[in-house]
């Protein structure tokens, strides 16, 4: 019956993406459906026509889409098919999967017509059933508090969303607090950031809607369906911010003297202090490390707010969606020793000269060199760390370095007239209205010099700066005072380590990457996470509040959209089921609770794994849509016309991992041609008796790759254990299957995985041929 | 100074043929300088002369093929300081290399190779690369206390207990001489100092 089917198969170039690698004309001979039709990009508003023409000309009960991955268009094309039911139509990936790993092209399109004759066949076994909506819960969770953190924070609050700031220092405020001053392109002159900053502060503080955990960081995260578990660790401040006042009497009699990393180290502070002045929460903590316990501030404290004892506390927090704005760190000065920035106090960075001529810094804003004396001559290196290939650099170009390079040299002009600045540099980048600033430090009679300095020597008092007038042609050697390095962007070790937790992509440079460079800049490649500021790529302070301005706009949208969900979760027969509660405690997802006297099962918490299925006594749940059917009609398309000289290896992977795959794709890696990836819904629904099939009927190798942040990974790995016992005893060689970690950042641990099976398998067959 | 580039000047083709050479292991450096003179900012020759590493790249680029006349190559002394700061993975030094080599197989360079010939005779004598004799006078200058070590070599050894240097063979040394004779080098050396001895 499901045979008697009329599939139609809608071949798509994608602009020659497609059809420069994979013979599109031998695919149309080799396919045997009702319809074929080939064009240049279905995914165009064109394509809606064309496929539903055909799906009325031909009266088309399936569909079969050979494009793009599913990840990129599935949603595209699910509702191209109408009036066909979403559900009825499944995209074969010969893009991301085929016409970019693969360079060969004979083995291509022959790749490409295996993995479209699977698509027809695990499409014949679909049934039409209707995606389910929910709704998230309007919370939000904003992990970092910089300008960007901030920014988002008051955007949702003020559009009554909850928001939890989680800041890991004890004050919320990031780089702008310590930066001095700011300037904007328009008007030609600096600015006090801090009073540009603390409105913005005051507003958050005062808003209802946002709670801020200072000393705070995410050390768990379990997503389910539209729902984050977040645990936060905070470590206390030993100082109760109820009760203390800021009046600083602690800090004055505390003997204990650190230096001060919110002046870069250019002063001391206290062990109990108040990281600036106008640091939220308003109140003093204490730096446990550095304390000696002597008791004085204790006894000082009218307030009773010190508490010397304390330990860390494990908050859970459940929000509805997720925005990264843990920002940078700036390029470790240990690692260009040649410029002497270890060895030589008047060495600084651009950071450091922002404390120094900032009014609330070590100096009180006065421009002097570690003596006390004023500079005759500042030089400033650009592009330290940044446009440099040497393996501990970074590629990219910090964006930010050149204006705040020229900022701080009008800063200088402004106070020190006398004093020389100049800026050696490889090309001022100052777009737009940046430009002129540029011509507005000009005439303040900075100097500039196209070169960039190899080395900083020390010569008697002062320093020798080496370095090439490229215009020139000359090697010319500065004599200077102070010399400043503008330090590349790099992504802070919090963005580092919350890609890990959330298990979102990141770019080769460690940045979160958003989910299209180009026309989603906000979203990641995790639903309901987002990204702004510094810790998706290098960035000013404008741009960070536009980022986090616009990804506080894509969270509203999820909260009041609400979250599709694909239907395929399981369901309970009420006539057959007896409340024995066996299900309720195996599902690793909390999905199911008796309510009302009925087992209820939360669409947005079942993943559609089915472990719930094996314990039923009574037979009373089933998933929806046919999944066991479709996982076996997928094996047998793609094995059905395996040639005997051919190698064919299964890679069963959920959606986390078939999104690492792509990215092999969408990087240009590659694997053999062997390798054809299967899409399920959990890798739990992969039944040993799928993996029994394939191997009976021709498949040389099976892969199963799952996310160890998933909640049956364990499960999974047992299972994968138990069916190589099965298979060893059946005297097959369990080494024809394998079970690997898969992280959508990792992908290109992924290939080499695939190529290593690949080898492995190849291996085995010749040593039993 | 004013130039002219013709609608089918090519001049990358210089470039390329670098790139393409053995000798480079850089892949398209050469293609990616920006000029930023990090180079010459670290070069000792370029402290001490005119020798210019970043122009060396500058000219490469403006398919000049007038550098490989030019007498400021020869002052590399191959430190490969320019190797190691390049931001963009270029290596001038190893350009330079390929840049000498093009120029000696256009019989280019002779009288500045003709001043090492000495390494190569002590290819053939010894098996190894020695300092020629014609060197000593200068190093005697510029490296005090280096002379007088020379003299005292075989004492000093004999003070640390150490055992006189192990030197090639007679058999060793002979069959250097006969590889270096089949692949062509005496030919090449012989063709260099009959040139330089001749103009002399």
């Amino acid at each position: 019956m499901r045979d008697d089917l009329k599939v139609g198969v809608f071949l798509c170039e994608c602009g020659g993406n497609i059809s420069d690698v994979i013979d599109l004309d031998r695919v149309r001979e080799e396919l045997d459906v009702e319809f074929v039709g080939q064009f240049e990009n279905l995914c165009s508003l064109n394509g809606r026509k064309i496929i539903r023409d055909a799906i009325f000309d031909h009266d088309l009960d399936r569909v079969v889409v050979a494009a793009c991955s599913p990840i990129s268009h599935e949603k595209t094309f699910q509702d191209y098919v109408k009036p066909l039911n979403p559900y009825l139509m499944d995209m074969a990936n010969i893009r991301e999967q085929c016409s970019w790993v693969h360079d060969d092209s004979k083995k291509a399109t022959n790749k490409a017509i295996t993995l479209i004759n699977a698509s027809i066949e695990k499409v014949k076994q679909s049934d039409a059933v209707d995606p389910i909506y929910c709704q998230t819960p309007d919370e939000v969770a904003i992990i970092g508090g910089g300008i960007a953190g901030m920014n988002a924070a008051l955007s949702l609050a003020r559009q009554g969303t909850k928001v939890t700031i989680i800041e890991q220092s004890p004050s919320i405020g990031g780089h702008m607090a310590k930066i001095g001053k700011v300037f904007s392109p328009v008007k030609i002159a600096e600015e006090c950031g801090m009073c540009l900053l603390n409105p913005i502060l005051n507003e958050l503080v005062w808003n209802n809607n946002i709670e801020v955990l200072t000393n705070a960081k995410v050390i768990e995260a379990e997503r389910r369906a539209g729902t984050y578990n977040l645990i936060v660790e905070q470590s206390p401040r030993y100082v109760d911010i109820e009760k203390c006042i800021a009046c600083g009497k602690c800090a004055q009699v505390c003997e204990v003297e650190v230096p001060d990393d919110w002046n870069d180290g250019l002063s001391t502070r206290k062990a109990i202090y108040r990281p600036f002045g106008q640091s939220y929460p308003e109140s003093y903590v204490i730096d446990m490390e550095n304390c000696t316990k002597c008791g004085e501030c204790f006894r000082e404290c009218n307030m009773k707010a010190i508490k010397l004892r304390g330990k860390n506390e494990r908050i859970p927090l459940q929000v509805g969606s997720i925005i990264v704005a843990t920002g940078h760190k700036l390029f470790d000065m240990n690692k260009r020793p040649e410029y002497g920035y270890t060895r030589y106090d008047d060495v600084i960075t651009q950071s450091e000269l922002g404390r120094i001529t900032g009014v609330n810094g070590p100096t009180k804003g006065k421009l002097l060199k570690s003596n006390g004396e004023v500079p005759k001559r500042v030089v400033m290196i650009q592009c330290v760390g940044s446009r440099d290939e040497k393996p501990d650099g970074h590629k990219y170009c910090s964006k930010i370095c050149c204006t705040v390079a020229l900022k701080n040299a009008n800063i200088i002009k402004h106070k020190n007239p006398d004093t020389d600045v100049v800026v050696c540099y490889t090309d001022v980048r100052t777009p737009g209205m940046f430009e002129k600033y540029y011509k507005h430090t000009q005439e303040n009679e900075v100097r500039f010099i196209r070169g960039r300095p190899g080395e900083v020597v020390k010569k008697g008092d002062s320093f020798i700066v080496r370095t090439e007038d490229t215009l020139k042609g000359e090697f010319i050697e500065i004599e200077a005072d102070m010399v400043v390095l503008s330090t590349a962007m790099e992504p802070s070790d919090g963005t580092i380590e919350i890609a890990e937790i959330l298990n979102i992509g990141t770019t080769e440079d460690g940045f979160i990457k958003e989910s299209h460079p180009k026309i989603k800049p906000v979203t990641t490649d995790v639903q309901g996470v987002f990204v702004c500021g510094t810790a998706q790529d290098p960035k000013d302070i404008t741009e960070s509040i536009m980022q986090a301005t616009a990804s506080a706009s894509k969270v509203s949208e999820y909260n009041y959209g609400g979250v599709e969900i694909e239907p395929f979760i399981a369901e309970i027969d009420k006539e057959k089921c007896n409340l024995c509660g066996d299900c309720i405690q195996r599902c690793k997802y909390k999905a199911m609770s008796i309510q009302n006297d009925e087992i209820y099962i939360d669409p947005m918490a079942c993943t559609g794994c089915g472990k719930c299925l094996i314990g039923c006594a009574h037979k009373a749940i089933t998933v929806n849509g046919n999944i066991d059917e479709k996982i076996t009609a997928t094996i047998k398309g793609v094995l059905s016309k395996k040639q005997p000289d051919e190698r064919t290896i299964l890679v069963f992977l959920d959606n986390i991992g078939y999104t690492a795959a792509d990215n092999i794709g969408v990087n240009r890696l590659s694997y053999p041609e062997s390798i054809h990836i299967i899409k399920v819904i959990s890798v739990n629904r992969v039944r040993p008796k799928h993996i029994k099939y394939a191997l009976e009927n021709g498949a040389d190798g099976v892969f199963i790759g799952e996310f160890p942040g998933d909640l049956m990974y364990d499960e999974v790995e047992r299972k994968v254990q138990r069916v190589k016992k099965t298979l060893e005893e059946l005297n097959e060689d369990p080494e024809r299957i394998a079970f690997s970690k898969v992280y959508i950042p990792y992908f290109t641990g992924l290939a080499r995985k695939l190529i290593d099976f690949d080898k492995q398998i190849q291996e085995l067959n010749e040593a039993e041929s | 100074m004013s130039s002219k580039q013709n609608i089918d000047d090519s001049p990358i083709d210089f470039a390329e043929e670098i790139i393409h050479d053995y000798k480079n292991s850089k892949d398209e450096g050469v293609l990616k300088c920006v000029q930023c003179g990090m180079c010459t900012s670290t070069c000792p020759a370029a402290r001490h002369s005119d020798y210019n590493p970043r122009d060396i790249i500058e000219r490469v680029l403006d398919g000049d093929k007038s550098i490989l006349n030019d007498d400021l190559l020869w002052n590399c002394f191959y430190c490969y300081t320019c190797h190691s700061v390049c931001p963009v993975g270029n290596s001038v030094c190893e350009v330079n290399q390929i840049l000498k080599q093009i120029a000696i197989s256009n019989e280019i360079g002779y009288d500045k190779l003709y001043e090492y010939m000495g390494f190569a005779d002590s290819y053939f004598t010894a098996a190894i690369g020695a300092i020629p004799e014609i060197f000593f006078e200068d190093i005697k200058k510029d490296v005090p206390g280096w002379w007088e070590f020379r003299q005292n070599l075989g004492e000093i050894r004999d003070e640390l207990e150490l055992t006189p240097p192990l030197m090639p063979s007679k058999e060793v040394i002979d069959e250097v001489s006969k590889i270096l004779t089949i692949t062509g080098f005496k030919e090449k050396i012989e063709k260099i100092r009959s040139s330089q001895e001749v103009s002399q």
